[in-house]
């Protein structure tokens, strides 16, 4: 494991933006200046802050985080849409060395939901016919939807993955059916030649292309995969795709992935503080989360 | 499951609907605003770059738009980029309407979208110059998918959802300038002024692609959002280079050279559709916008600047969608 940076020392990125985003209550907004804080700023943040060593506002987050999960074991998006959202498999994450009980509850919600069912038509058209799909996939697979009343998607159920993944021993054999299941779903939506798109890989018989966002965030989820093997071009593909990424959110998330799977990103603090110079991530505390949690330890995410 | 109260309902209902001559209208009275006649603007533009800055403005002046002091939003259509295509808003487009509108007396111009696909925001801002855009013009943007947020009833009911969570940024507007690219699109048939308002439902409660609208149906959803918006609305179509076939992402370009402008967004999508040689009326939410939101029929629409048969030009279809042929 990397060895973590002492906070406060000078990383090209302005961890006290980060902290100033956070509100009275512990919790981060989307954007600064936004009023509303939601939980998946918030957990990214907690973890973020955590591996910068900045530990007691990462124990406030964490705190606003136990204190806002909803009774079924889900987190609301923000505390004003009183809804179970996707983004509690980022809190199960951020829970789970702090509070084990906490983000338990979180996975055993997560064990629960799934991405809706396409339906009758399109899972015989996919056995019998499957060239005649307008967007090629196994309907029958189902891994996480964004919300309760949508279908599978590549980014939510890559997140669940990874936070089952992590709480797979004390969720037993319920949880390795999800995981199982999820990974083929992940593996169906690969792209040609490796890689994930935020939504297909192929509609109207047109290729889609992978992006390096999506496809960091589904082989984080493939770790330790039961088809390991499978994973190879996409990972190729991404390392690729790290030479070029052109925004803080790519280059974050393809840190972390690789750091996930014993490699690094070169110039990582450098490329990603020159991004900061350039844009300032537009403000956006998820994408300044991620980037000093892939500068302080890129390992963060691994299983 | 139907049980045996909601079946004698059901047998009680039905002659009294008979009698009323039709079925309930999936809007109540209060949510119809069809003005009696709309004006579309169809204005020719050739090419991107710094001239469209005048073309808009002559372009807006037919309006009378009353902006003096108003706060603006655009809200163009960047669902996702892709260098080697012409799947947004051009960035010069957005360049002439912060201009124009400034020059109109606008207090605030803002810039603001939630791309339906992609989640890199700052890649498609740099990447396709309008970040640039931003900069030059010292305008602000919003990520419409993390905005903070109402929840607004919706007061048409093409849809099951009753209600939807709408960004502030939106709600709070004086005037939403609906800037779509003309586009062709593989499950709406096409995506302009009023489809591109799918963009305003904020991702981070409906996710990417927002497929809960897509379960609610899609046409019914857009019927639903535009009735719902409690704001005034225009709209400029970005028609210099449309998008044919395989769109709204994998599309081929078209040039069209036009911007399509107007006050009604039903007027000008019906418009739009003619220039592509698309019957409005067989787009199923063009077509019910035009029972309440605003017209479709042709004699209802004074055209201003050039005539359809001017730039009407022939947008290949996917085969699905060839019965959409005007």
């Amino acid at each position: 494991m990397m060895a973590r940076r002492p906070a406060g020392l000078a990383t090209g990125l302005p961890i006290g933006a980060l902290l100033g985003m956070q509100s009275t209550d512990g919790a981060w907004p989307s954007y600064a200046g936004k009023r509303a804080v939601n939980t998946e700023a918030t957990a990214l943040a907690v973890l973020a802050l955590t591996a910068a060593g900045e530990v007691e506002a990462a124990e406030r987050g964490a705190r606003w985080l136990a204190r806002n999960q909803r009774l079924d074991g889900s987190w609301s998006f923000t505390p004003a849409v009183d809804e179970p959202s996707w983004a509690t498999s980022l809190v199960v994450l951020a829970m789970a060395e702090r509070d084990r009980d906490v983000a338990l509850r979180g996975a055993r919600w997560l064990l629960a939901v799934k991405g809706r069912r396409l339906g009758v038509m399109a899972s015989l058209l996919h056995r019998f016919s499957p060239r005649a799909m307008v967007v090629r996939m196994d309907p029958d697979l189902q891994g996480w939807p964004w919300r309760n009343d949508a279908a599978s998607f590549v980014e939510p159920t890559a997140h669940a993955l990874t936070a089952l993944k992590r709480l797979r021993r004390e969720l037993g054999e319920p949880a390795e059916r999800r995981i199982m299941e999820a990974e083929a779903l992940l593996y169906d939506r690969t792209c040609r030649g490796g890689g994930w798109n935020y939504g297909n890989s192929v509609v109207y018989d047109v290729d889609l292309p992978p992006y390096a966002d999506a496809t960091a965030i589904a082989l984080i989820g493939l770790q330790e995969s039961h088809r390991e093997g499978r994973t190879r071009p996409s990972l190729e593909l991404l390392r690729h795709l790290a030479s070029k990424a052109g925004s803080g959110l790519a280059l974050a998330w393809t840190a972390l992935c690789l750091g996930a799977y014993g490699e690094h990103v070169e110039d990582l603090p450098q490329r990603l503080a020159h991004r900061y110079a350039e844009t300032a991530f537009l403000g956006e505390t998820k994408t300044l989360a991620l980037a000093v949690l892939a500068t302080h330890d890129p390992t963060a995410l691994r299983l | 499951m139907l049980d045996r109260r909601t079946l004698l309902k059901g047998a009680m209902a039905a002659p009294l609907l008979h009698a009323c001559g039709s079925p309930p209208t999936p809007w109540p009275r209060g949510a119809y605003r069809k003005p009696d006649r709309s004006r579309v603007a169809i204005v020719p533009a050739r090419e991107y770059g710094p001239r469209l800055a005048d073309v808009l403005r002559n372009g807006l002046a037919l309006f009378d738009l009353p902006v003096n002091g108003k706060t603006i939003v655009l809200k163009p259509n960047f669902v996702e980029y892709d260098a080697t295509g012409v799947i947004n808003t051009h960035p010069s487009v957005i360049a002439a309407a912060i201009d124009a509108f400034r020059r109109l007396g606008a207090r605030r111009v803002t810039v603001a979208e939630g791309p339906g696909h992609a989640r890199d925001v700052e890649h498609i801002i740099t990447a396709s110059g309008l970040h640039d855009v931003l900069r030059e013009y010292r305008a602000g943007y919003v990520d419409l998918n993390y905005d903070d947020t109402r929840r607004l009833a919706l007061r048409s009911r093409y849809t099951s959802l009753g209600s939807l969570h709408l960004p502030e940024t939106i709600l709070d507007a004086d005037l939403v300038v609906s800037m779509p690219k003309l586009k062709t699109h593989h499950w709406a048939g096409v995506t302009l002024s009023m489809k591109n308002f799918f963009g305003v439902v904020p991702g981070a409660v409906y996710g990417w692609p927002k497929n809960a609208l897509h379960w609610a149906g899609i046409h019914e959803s857009v019927v639903d959002i535009n009735s719902t918006l409690p704001v005034k609305t225009f709209a400029i179509i970005d028609g210099v280079i449309g998008m044919e076939g395989n769109g709204p992402i994998q599309g081929e370009p078209k040039p069209c050279g036009v911007l399509v402008l107007s006050d009604d967004l039903v007027a000008a999508d019906a418009t739009a559709a003619r220039v592509m040689s698309i019957d409005p009326g067989r787009v199923r939410y063009i077509e019910e916008g035009g029972r309440f939101l605003g017209n479709m029929a042709a004699e209802r629409i004074v055209q201003m600047a050039d005539s359809i048969e001017t730039h009407r030009t022939t947008f290949r279809l996917l085969p699905p969608f060839a019965r959409l042929r005007a």
